[in-house]
């Protein structure tokens, strides 16, 4: 019975990378070995940790969201300032959008399913795919030529895919155009704030977290949701959050005004923990509060 | 390894009354060993330095690190300065930084080969390298190390720094990422490193102060700071250059916006390694040339 059980994963296996395969090889087929006075280079194809040979200590980056492999070229031309197209596949939709995440500061939904430019560079997410396309230097051939590839991959990525389902647990009053990041590798929690120098509530690539922007620049607050594998794994991580930062709290939800006058909450709504930072009023975080449980 | 979160950085800024939220998105400097004499470093800038364009000018570029070095050692003459660093006698490994988007400046690299062969080093006694140190014949011979890069933004370590520089010495360099890299001042420890190195340069002509990949050299987040800080504690210099990307940011950003993630390799080579300090209170920082937006 075993040996059959073997055999099914194998096969299952087999067929699974190949798709995997020939989806990467696919999204490859689109890319033109030469226009516009570039020709390909150099053609890039990493998997997993080998990925440190292309990009060192980088790679962490899309490691801790479970990056599968990654394709793409570079372009060179005459005159012509180096492209280079990355593709990122990472295991699901959720953490595509999770990089992409990393990255932008403004919601574009230019190319894929958002997406952000400047002149010298284009990145987006769509399905399970990041997609970086770049150039060494900025002229006009070369902004014209990124947008072209953008459009390329774009379309050659035939579906789109889900973003995580944590994100609707975000209040859309006051938040931040593309003020949010998801992610589950506790090294991110600090993206927007100084929180802790250590994973002081068990964020693990099992948690799906999300830390949003919340107001004006000079009147900013942070809300951070985390979801559990159960309601008492969400309230042990609750408990130690309040531990460490409002101990003297005799508020249900911890609620305190700390040393700088901003104010911290955080509670726990079944498997979901919650905490509000840099609140500057009492009644901003009783509304953000009420608006998130509302949700 | 000593943890620290907002909460209690938040108390100890009260108790100190000073400070305030500057020190809450960059907790390095606030649990610097104690009774450490100051760590000297030296920030030196030129306007003149891209006059010419987008190269930087190699005399001013050379004039830069003579000065800086002169003013870290007390000597008044270069000739004076770097043979109190190099002795003739050394081998000498100039351990740069070949980053394709921001790699050191070939100026910097000829700059620090030719005061070393002035002191009287065989030129096959010098070596400039970066990825192959490792199997160098100088640099595993070297008796002197001379640490030289630019500062950028980094995925995974908060910033590319003097200390970072060091982890082609390793064996296996993916294996100080653990923990967005905290325990990179560990690579002092290498039998190719230890007690070696005499001089640290960081680079900070077009510094990056935020990315948006790993891969990639932005333009749009750099500019010309037109600097370099010498000293001979890296900690001490990591830290000083961590302020001023840290300014630029919240310059750029109009909101303090904490590195993602922390640099908390440059607080770890302090409180665990005790290789340097990195509270700006403990270091001696000397300002040369052009003041104008130096951030710090």
């Amino acid at each position: 019975m075993c040996c059959i059980w073997r055999y099914v994963f194998v096969v299952c296996s087999i067929c699974l990378s190949g798709m995997v395969y020939s989806q990467k090889v696919e999204v490859m087929k689109h890319l033109p070995e030469q226009f516009d006075g570039y020709k390909v280079s150099e053609w890039l194809d990493y998997e997993g940790e080998a990925l440190y040979d292309y990009i060192n200590g980088g790679a962490e980056l899309y490691l801790s969201y479970g990056l599968t492999g990654m394709t793409g070229c570079k372009y060179s031309g005459e005159g012509l300032p180096q492209i280079t197209v990355e593709i990122y596949e990472m295991t699901s939709s959720a953490n595509a959008f999770g990089v992409y995440t990393q990255s932008r500061d403004r919601e574009e939904i230019e190319y894929g399913q958002g997406s952000q430019s400047f002149d010298d560079f284009v990145l987006f997410w769509k399905d399970r795919y990041y997609v970086i396309i770049t150039s060494q230097k900025i002229m006009p051939e070369s902004v014209k030529a990124i947008h072209h590839l953008a459009s390329l991959v774009d379309r050659a990525i035939p579906k789109t895919g889900d973003k995580p389902a944590i994100v609707n647990v975000l209040p859309q009053k006051n938040l931040v155009p593309g003020g949010y990041l998801y992610f589950h590798h506790y090294i991110w929690i600090n993206a927007y704030l100084f929180i802790a120098d250590y994973n002081i509530i068990n964020i693990s690539s099992e948690t799906d977290a999300v830390l949003a922007k919340y107001g004006d620049a000079d009147a900013r607050c942070y809300l951070l949701a985390v979801e559990y594998s159960d309601a008492d794994t969400a309230k042990a991580a609750c408990k130690q959050l309040k531990d460490k930062f409002a101990p003297e709290s005799t508020d249900a939800r911890s609620k305190l005004q700390l040393e700088d006058g901003t104010f911290f909450m955080t509670w726990t709504q079944e498997k979901l923990l919650y905490a509000i930072f840099n609140g500057n009023s009492s009644g901003q975080v009783e509304e953000l509060y009420r608006l998130t449980v509302k949700n | 390894m000593k943890t620290v979160t907002r909460r209690e950085l938040l108390k100890k800024t009260a108790i100190m009354a000073a400070g305030g939220a500057i020190l809450l998105n960059r907790p390095v400097c606030t649990w610097a060993i104690d009774g450490s004499a100051s760590s000297r470093v030296v920030l030196i800038r030129n306007q003149q330095l891209y006059a010419g364009g987008d190269t930087p000018d190699a005399a001013v570029c050379e004039q830069m690190i003579d000065e800086a070095v002169c003013r870290l050692t007390g000597y008044k003459t270069p000739a004076e300065a770097w043979a109190s660093i190099i002795k003739p006698s050394d081998t000498v490994g100039i351990k740069t930084n070949q980053w394709n988007g921001l790699p050191t400046p070939p100026e910097v690299n000829e700059t620090l080969k030719a005061r070393v062969l002035t002191v009287g080093v065989p030129e096959d006694r010098v070596s400039v390298d970066d990825r192959g140190v490792k199997q160098n014949p100088v640099f595993r011979d070297a008796t002197a190390l001379i640490n030289t890069r630019p500062m950028r933004t980094h995925a995974w370590s908060g910033v590319g720094t003097l200390l970072k520089n060091y982890i082609m010495f390793a064996e296996k360099p993916s294996d100080y990422h653990e923990d967005s890299c905290s325990v990179l001042g560990s690579l002092q420890e290498l039998p190719m490193v230890k007690g070696k190195t005499r001089l640290h340069i960081l680079v900070m002509f077009t510094p990056q102060f935020h990315h948006v990949a790993p891969s990639k050299f932005s333009e749009e987040y750099s500019w010309k700071y037109n600097g370099l800080l010498a000293g001979f504690d890296p900690v001490a210099v990591d830290s000083t250059g961590l302020r001023i990307i840290e300014a630029k940011r919240r310059e750029y950003f109009k909101e303090d916006r904490p590195l993602n993630p922390p640099a908390k390799h440059i607080a770890a080579a302090d409180t665990r390694y005790h290789l340097g300090t990195s509270d700006p209170s403990k270091i001696e920082l000397i300002k040369l040339g052009w003041d104008e937006n130096s951030y710090v």
